[in-house]
């Protein structure tokens, strides 16, 4: 008798899918979360006025102490501190002289609550990619294959956005888009007459702009505009798993969650050639027990799920459980944030907005597509937003008494920041491995995360840094502001996991020698084993990924159920 | 890149609204000895109920409502910031911020003497002179240029600050991107 018939390991932006879709299916699902219980009523901070939050929001020297990785992340401050792992607890490295910045939450929902919500769907373009490029392994998959689950899992997520019939990023079943500003309708108009190849949409976000009966039904309510969506939700009114996926999975009655749990490693038995269950170990009581199941989904992350498959090496499998490809860390990939891009937009002076909008505007990829790229493979989308100044800017000026106050009254010009998320293409160099010898505070191994920036994301941030400078000054910007692209360099750019889109570890293909798993999620070596995290990915693509991994995982739960159902596995 | 970019980036990020805490925190001077620092801070420090003294706390609270008055609205005295100064030092600053802090407020004394007992007209006359020079480049402290953004920001983000002077909606309920100003003619607060 087992535990579970499905064991998920890990409660955020995929576990929470894979735990609704078998729950739903009517299958006993244990999900285990190394973290704690994540608490609406005591850890959302969504209420907090600026005036009763501590010290002007102003991060503390305790705070980089405790936090030195995760307080450089925009969204760390005092109302979401509460969301970041403490970086002396949970210890990495990386080689001599590189830098990786793993930014991550260890509690019910994961980065699901911290997220920056952005949805876009990958096309055809990007699933042919790497066979024609003859870059990596082919995707074993192409868009048709993941469409009907891009239309289920945002349906049920519920995505603001616009239809806009872009073969590179493919429309979707929308709620209504967020309003550009007038300066950004400015902007989209001038960059559009300019470069007929590239469009400014409204961002896609995971924000309910018009719930439907279904997202009223599990407590979701329409967004606020409030725009302090990673303190947590009370309207839920943004996706996240604890608010929308655990939710469904729980009123079925077959969802366990198992908080404070971390997973260890998988159990092997070497007869049938199956998973029994998983090492479990309590982070707060250090008791190490086992949990058994038919199935496994690992849905950890990506450098933890790798942990945890390295962790399970025995001797008939000494580079780990599901590695006989050799492919599990490797290929570690995110996006590299670069070319911002400052400046005024003049006029509109007797215009402004209302709310606070939580998104942005979005420029689709256009180099190798719409537009040539010189010497360089793939592209960048860029996101971005035109506000106008608040007291923050004007306060930095000169002028005291009435007429200080009344300059800081008057609402400022309108102000443009953008940035280029580029690809970053998959590479056996990049990866994550158990250091030899040293260990956390609970004798878990530390990861060794080895991953640089090659030539092709040096090439796309340099363009995307032209490009930037060129639509600032078509759209008839002023005091302009980008990099200079001629002392862009590896060592200067955004390093990697600052994207805090990590993925590829445990990539999936069409053969099992080249990938670790097929084209299901499921592990070519182990049948009762599915990835959805991020560690699938067989390649990056330059859009937010969390969409596709709630799609993939949707998918995978629904084929997993299959084979239980057939008793396959 | 140049300083003068720099600067830029700065000033532009600024008015992207993104909190200047960390542009402020990295004022201390790291390179200070630590014997000073002590001198500085923790010998007098433990003799008050917080860091700043009376004397002290007199003139950042003139040089507060002077800054930020009290017109229509509340002034910066009334929403509380000399307080606010002071439980930055006392409790969020490390021995760099107090150091940088004392020193920069012990100069601002030597630069406007007599001020805290001044006359509101004088006090206004003497500060806007000040601030003039030091944001047209002829005299050098960045501690003021720092101060100043402080006692705005805990301006600003006071209740009176953000709810009668500025406009503040805590739960807008809808965002539309484009509306006249003369419908919403003050800077939102957040």
């Amino acid at each position: 008798m087992v535990d579970f018939d499905v064991i998920v390991v890990g409660s955020g932006m995929s576990g929470g899918w894979v735990a609704k879709e078998l729950a739903e299916r009517g299958f006993k699902v244990g999900v285990i979360e190394r973290g704690r219980d994540t608490q609406p009523a005591k850890d959302y901070t969504d209420f907090v006025d600026p005036w009763d939050t501590p010290n002007l929001d102003w991060t503390s020297d305790k705070d980089r102490e405790n936090y030195p990785i995760q307080s450089e992340v925009y969204a760390f401050n005092q109302n979401t501190k509460q969301y970041w792992v403490k970086d002396n607890v949970h210890p990495y490295e990386t080689p001599e002289g590189q830098d990786y910045k793993w930014r991550r939450g260890y509690h019910k929902g994961g980065r699901s609550i911290m997220w920056g919500r952005q949805s876009y769907r990958f096309s055809e373009i990007d699933f042919e990619a790497n066979k024609k490029e003859g870059v990596g392994i082919d995707w074993p998959v192409r868009y048709a294959d993941i469409k009907p689950w891009y239309d289920y899992v945002e349906k049920f997520a519920g995505i603001s956005g616009s239809m806009e019939g872009l073969e590179i990023l493919p429309d979707g079943i929308f709620q209504p888009a967020h309003d550009l500003t007038c300066a950004e309708v400015e902007f989209k108009n001038k960059v559009e007459a300019t470069f007929p190849g590239r469009k400014v949409i409204p961002g896609r976000a995971a924000n309910l702009t018009e719930p439907t009966e279904e997202q009223i039904a599990l407590g979701r309510g329409k967004c606020q505009a409030r725009s302090l969506c990673e303190r947590g939700c009370s309207y839920g009114a943004y996706f996240s798993s604890v608010a929308a996926t655990l939710p469904a999975a729980e009123r079925t009655g077959n969802m366990t969650l198992i908080p404070d749990t971390a997973v260890h490693s998988v159990i092997h038995d070497a007869e049938t050639g199956r998973l029994t269950g998983v090492n479990t170990f309590n982070m707060k009581t250090n008791e190490a027990s086992t949990l058994t199941a038919r199935v496994i989904f690992l849905n950890a992350g990506t450098i933890p799920t790798s942990m945890i498959l390295l962790n399970s090496a025995t001797s008939d499998h000494p580079n780990g459980m599901a590695n006989s490809s050799g492919q599990l860390g490797r290929n570690l990939m995110d996006h590299v944030a670069g070319a911002r891009g400052y400046g005024i937009m003049p006029g509109f002076q007797d215009k402004y907005h209302y709310g606070r909008r939580p998104n942005g505007f979005y420029i689709p990829r256009f180099r190798n597509h719409t537009e040539s790229g010189e010497g360089y493979l793939r592209g960048y989308g860029y996101q971005g937003r035109i506000f106008r100044g608040n007291w923050r800017g004007s306060a930095r000026g000169a002028g005291v008494g009435a007429a200080f106050k009344k300059q800081n009254r008057t609402p400022g010009p309108w102000v443009m920041g953008m940035v280029a998320f580029a690809e970053i293409l998959p590479d056996e160099r990049n990866r994550v491995t158990l250091h030899a010898s040293k260990t956390d505070k609970w004798g878990f191994p530390i990861p060794v995360i080895d991953q640089k920036h090659r030539e092709n994301e040096v090439k796309l941030i340099k363009q995307a840094t032209r490009d930037t400078r060129a639509m600032l000054e078509a759209a008839g910007l002023v005091d302009i502001d980008t990099d200079n692209p001629d002392e862009i360099a590896a060592e200067n750019m955004s390093p990697p996991g600052n994207g805090i889109h990590e993925m590829g570890t445990a990539r999936m293909g069409r053969d099992p020698q080249t990938s670790v798993l097929n084209k299901w999620n499921q592990s070519w070596d182990v049948p009762n084993l599915f990835i959805t995290d991020g560690s699938f990915m067989t390649s990056a693509g330059c859009q937010n990924p969390s969409l596709g991994y709630m799609a993939f995982s949707a998918r995978a739960a629904d084929h997993a159920a299959k084979l239980m159902k057939d008793g396959v596995i | 890149m140049t300083d003068i970019h720099l600067n830029r980036r700065k000033a532009l990020q600024g008015l992207l609204a993104i909190s200047a805490a960390g542009a402020i925190a990295a004022c201390g001077n790291n390179s200070a000895e630590t014997v000073e620092a002590k001198a500085l801070g923790e010998t007098e420090f433990a003799s008050f109920k917080g860091f700043f003294s009376n004397e002290e706390m007199a003139l950042l609270t003139a040089l507060s409502d002077t800054i930020i008055p009290a017109t229509d609205t509340p002034g910066a005295v009334d929403a509380g910031v000399p307080e606010t100064l002071q439980s930055l030092a006392t409790q969020w600053g490390d021995e760099n911020y107090r150091r940088y802090w004392r020193q920069g407020v012990q100069n601002l004394s030597r630069e406007l003497p007599g001020f805290p007992s001044a006359s509101k007209e004088q006090q206004l006359e003497a500060l806007g002179a000040y601030d003039a020079k030091v944001f047209a480049g002829q005299v050098e402290d960045g501690f003021y240029r720092d101060m100043k953004r402080t006692i705005s920001s805990a301006y600003y983000m006071s209740e009176p600050g953000a709810t009668q002077e500025l406009a503040y909606e805590a739960v807008p309920g809808e965002w539309r991107g484009c509306v006249p100003l003369s419908d919403y003619p003050k800077t939102w607060a957040t």
